[in-house]
């Protein structure tokens, strides 16, 4: 592992059980994040992001099975594959919260109504941190001013009901940097809140990495949210990373065909309203019994026959930090060298 | 709070009211009256009536006035002077037949209300903890089944099981033994076994039912984004169960609990028979049976007051549970 990386994520599977069989969602992925960076994970719903994600902290449902390797370098148990806890044990839950934690896409309902938001965000102060309860107060007190709650006494004792969407991003921000983690992984945070709300919160999250100096995996589907926080993207596409580079080259040198369709087809100010916008043909196959080959191989207008549908690609370096999984950009029509070959 | 509640006994009033003329107007709806069983009754014995010694009884009864009369010499009884009227059938005030069986109805039904819920909580959450595993299933099996049986039939089974066993036959609570000597130490294990039969019996379907319920609304919780919250915050399973499932899962099990206070006090009749049971839902019965109208409409009148004091009580404690119906309230 190298000493630069917060985690790596090694051939990351995971299965999920249903009644018609078993659905690969997640189909080798592999990444790493480095210590502060923001890296985004892009794609659309369905493609895997969410569940890599939640299998990081162990917290898929049970009936998802995840194979391969997370290694991550925690506090206690020093350089431990995450994949290998017991998802319900001790470890993993001094690892969760505190070293790694997680805040969710829909704020309004991430939080229990049952109890005030006070008495949840010090539930993580007194599980990591101590268990004097006036001096887990006064924490958790402060972390609800330093994201940018006003009036947090009065704030501390109030239910989930009784504040705004954005209110709420905020407050569950607060609860998962509590314990000060070394990262944080972000599930469509801006999603379920509307554009002036997502922009504060974006901000928001930026300043607060610089002064916890964490890393962030930042999972979203929306482009401009990518630009504006992440240093590095991975986009992934049916439960594959198949492009990743820094976040600069991927707007200005998307190679995959499916990032460049995505590229394509954000609203740019400036173009004439005659133009329409680009949209990639086809839709997402269902990740149950895939034929063999590229998983974009159907909707991709560079495939090569015999090749592409034979064979599913593997990342391979293309420049500075840009890897790219694609037979088609890679300039290699035959024989897929040094590509993964998949079981017939 | 305070303003609330005061505000919803003040309803009382009215709907008690209500509810009372409702009682006695649908009581005296079926033709004839107690005078007609009782001379029916007689009839079978072979003692015959004249007209005017019939005219007679129904005077003396106050059974001649037209029914909104007597429902206003009933009510100005209750309320002047606490006096629910004559139970003509057990030839005594109401209130004295009521209190008669109150004790041992009270204890028989609030031993069966907390085994309900002593059994079916736990059961409920290990069900959902555990879905789809052995254990589930066998519970639910038990669980329809138990929720399917009629409990007499129950009673019924059981009784005879137990004959069959030790070729006893237990009737009642109390042995025939126990009603002449009175209640002595020795007699306290065979009175507990007694009682397990119609805890058996009657608990069951209810206990079933809450099985059911609260396995349902703690995997419908154990779904929610904030358990994930919780477990994604470094919770321990035990505390996202019981301090966050658990506790929203116990709206509907709290709502439930309105209606069991009237049958706390009147329930199970059709089982109380067949057991021999002396408590209040029999009396109902034979009070219906025969006409005898001021103890049966007495009878009804307190169910009906218990249910919106339950209502109340269900109400008070789903605020005390739920914030977010603490504070629609005050809008």
């Amino acid at each position: 592992m190298d000493n630069n990386n917060i985690i790596e994520v090694k051939d990351l599977r995971i299965n999920i059980k249903i009644d018609e069989g078993t659905l690969t969602a997640v189909r080798g992925v592999n990444f790493e994040i480095r210590k502060g960076e923001t890296l985004g994970l892009v794609g659309e719903s369905g493609c895997g992001k969410s569940l890599t994600s939640k299998a990081i902290l162990g917290i898929n449902e049970k009936k998802c099975k995840a194979e391969g390797e997370i290694w991550f370098e925690a506090d206690e148990l020093g350089r431990v594959d995450l994949l290998t806890l017991n998802p319900r044990g001790k470890e993993i839950r001094s690892v969760r919260g505190k070293q790694i934690s997680m805040i969710f896409q829909e704020p309004m309902v991430a939080f229990s109504p049952m109890y005030t938001i006070g008495n949840q965000i010090n539930e993580a102060t007194l599980l990591h941190i101590t268990k004097d309860k006036k001096k887990a107060k006064e924490i958790s007190l402060e972390v609800m001013r330093k994201v940018g709650i006003a009036n947090a006494e009065k704030r501390y004792d109030q239910y989930p009901h009784e504040f705004s969407g954005g209110m709420l991003q905020r407050a569950l921000i607060a609860m998962a940097l509590v314990c000060n983690p070394k990262l944080l992984i972000a599930d469509e945070p801006t999603t379920a809140l509307d554009v002036t709300i997502q922009a504060q919160i974006l901000e928001l999250m930026k300043s607060l990495q610089k002064d916890f100096g964490m890393s962030i995996l930042f999972i979203t589907h929306d482009l401009g949210t990518v630009a504006r926080m992440c240093d590095r993207v991975a986009v992934m596409y049916l439960g594959k990373i198949v492009e990743s580079a820094p976040a600069v080259e991927i707007y200005k040198n998307p190679q995959h065909p499916y990032t460049q369709g995505l590229i394509g087809s954000v609203h740019k100010i400036g173009t004439k309203n005659q133009e329409r916008l680009f949209s990639i043909e086809g839709t997402v196959p269902l990740a149950l019994n895939l034929p063999a080959g590229c998983g974009f191989y159907d909707r991709c207008h560079k495939r090569i026959e015999g090749v592409c549908n034979v064979y599913d690609p593997s990342l391979v370096d293309i420049g500075e930090d840009h890897k790219i999984a694609c037979f088609a950009c890679t300039g290699c029509p035959n024989a897929p060298k040094n590509q993964e070959v998949t079981d017939k | 709070m305070l303003k609330y509640i005061g505000k919803r006994l003040l309803m009382f009033i009215p709907t008690i009211l209500i509810i009372s003329v409702l009682i006695f107007f649908i009581i005296q709806l079926p033709p004839g009256d107690y005078v007609t069983s009782y001379v029916a009754a007689m009839a079978a014995e072979g003692e015959i009536f004249t007209a005017e010694e019939i005219q007679e009884l129904r005077v003396y009864y106050g059974l001649d006035d037209p029914w909104y009369i007597q429902y206003f010499d009933w009510m100005k009884g209750i309320i002047t002077e606490g006096d629910f009227g004559f139970s003509f059938e057990h030839n005594k005030p109401v209130w004295d037949v009521i209190m008669e069986r109150l004790p041992l109805t009270l204890a028989v039904s609030f031993v069966i209300l907390v085994f309900q819920y002593a059994v079916s909580l736990p059961v409920g959450i290990y069900c959902a903890n555990h879905q789809y595993s052995v254990g589930d299933y066998f519970w639910s099996f038990v669980g329809f089944v138990g929720t399917a049986t009629p409990n007499f039939l129950l009673a019924i089974i059981i009784m005879y099981w137990i004959y069959v066993e030790t070729g006893e036959v237990y009737l009642g609570l109390f042995s025939t033994e126990m009603l002449a000597n009175g209640m002595r130490w020795e007699y306290v294990p065979e009175f507990l076994f007694r009682c397990l039969i119609p805890l058996i019996v009657i608990g069951t379907s209810g206990t079933c039912g809450i099985i059911r319920t609260v396995r349902a609304q703690m995997l419908d919780e154990q779904s929610r984004q904030y358990t994930l919250t919780a477990r994604a915050k470094g919770c321990s399973e035990a505390t996202i169960t019981y301090k966050y499932c658990l506790r929203a899962a116990l709206n509907p099990v709290v709502s439930g609990l309105s209606g069991s206070l009237r049958t706390i006090f009147s329930g199970s009749t059709v089982s109380a028979i067949v057991m021999n049971l002396q408590i209040q839902g029999p009396v109902l019965l034979a009070a219906l049976k025969s006409q005898d109208m001021y103890l049966a409409g007495t009878i009804v009148m307190v169910q009906a007051i218990l249910v919106v004091v339950g209502t109340l009580l269900s109400d008070i404690a789903l605020a005390w549970l739920d914030p977010r119906i603490r504070f629609s309230e005050r809008g």
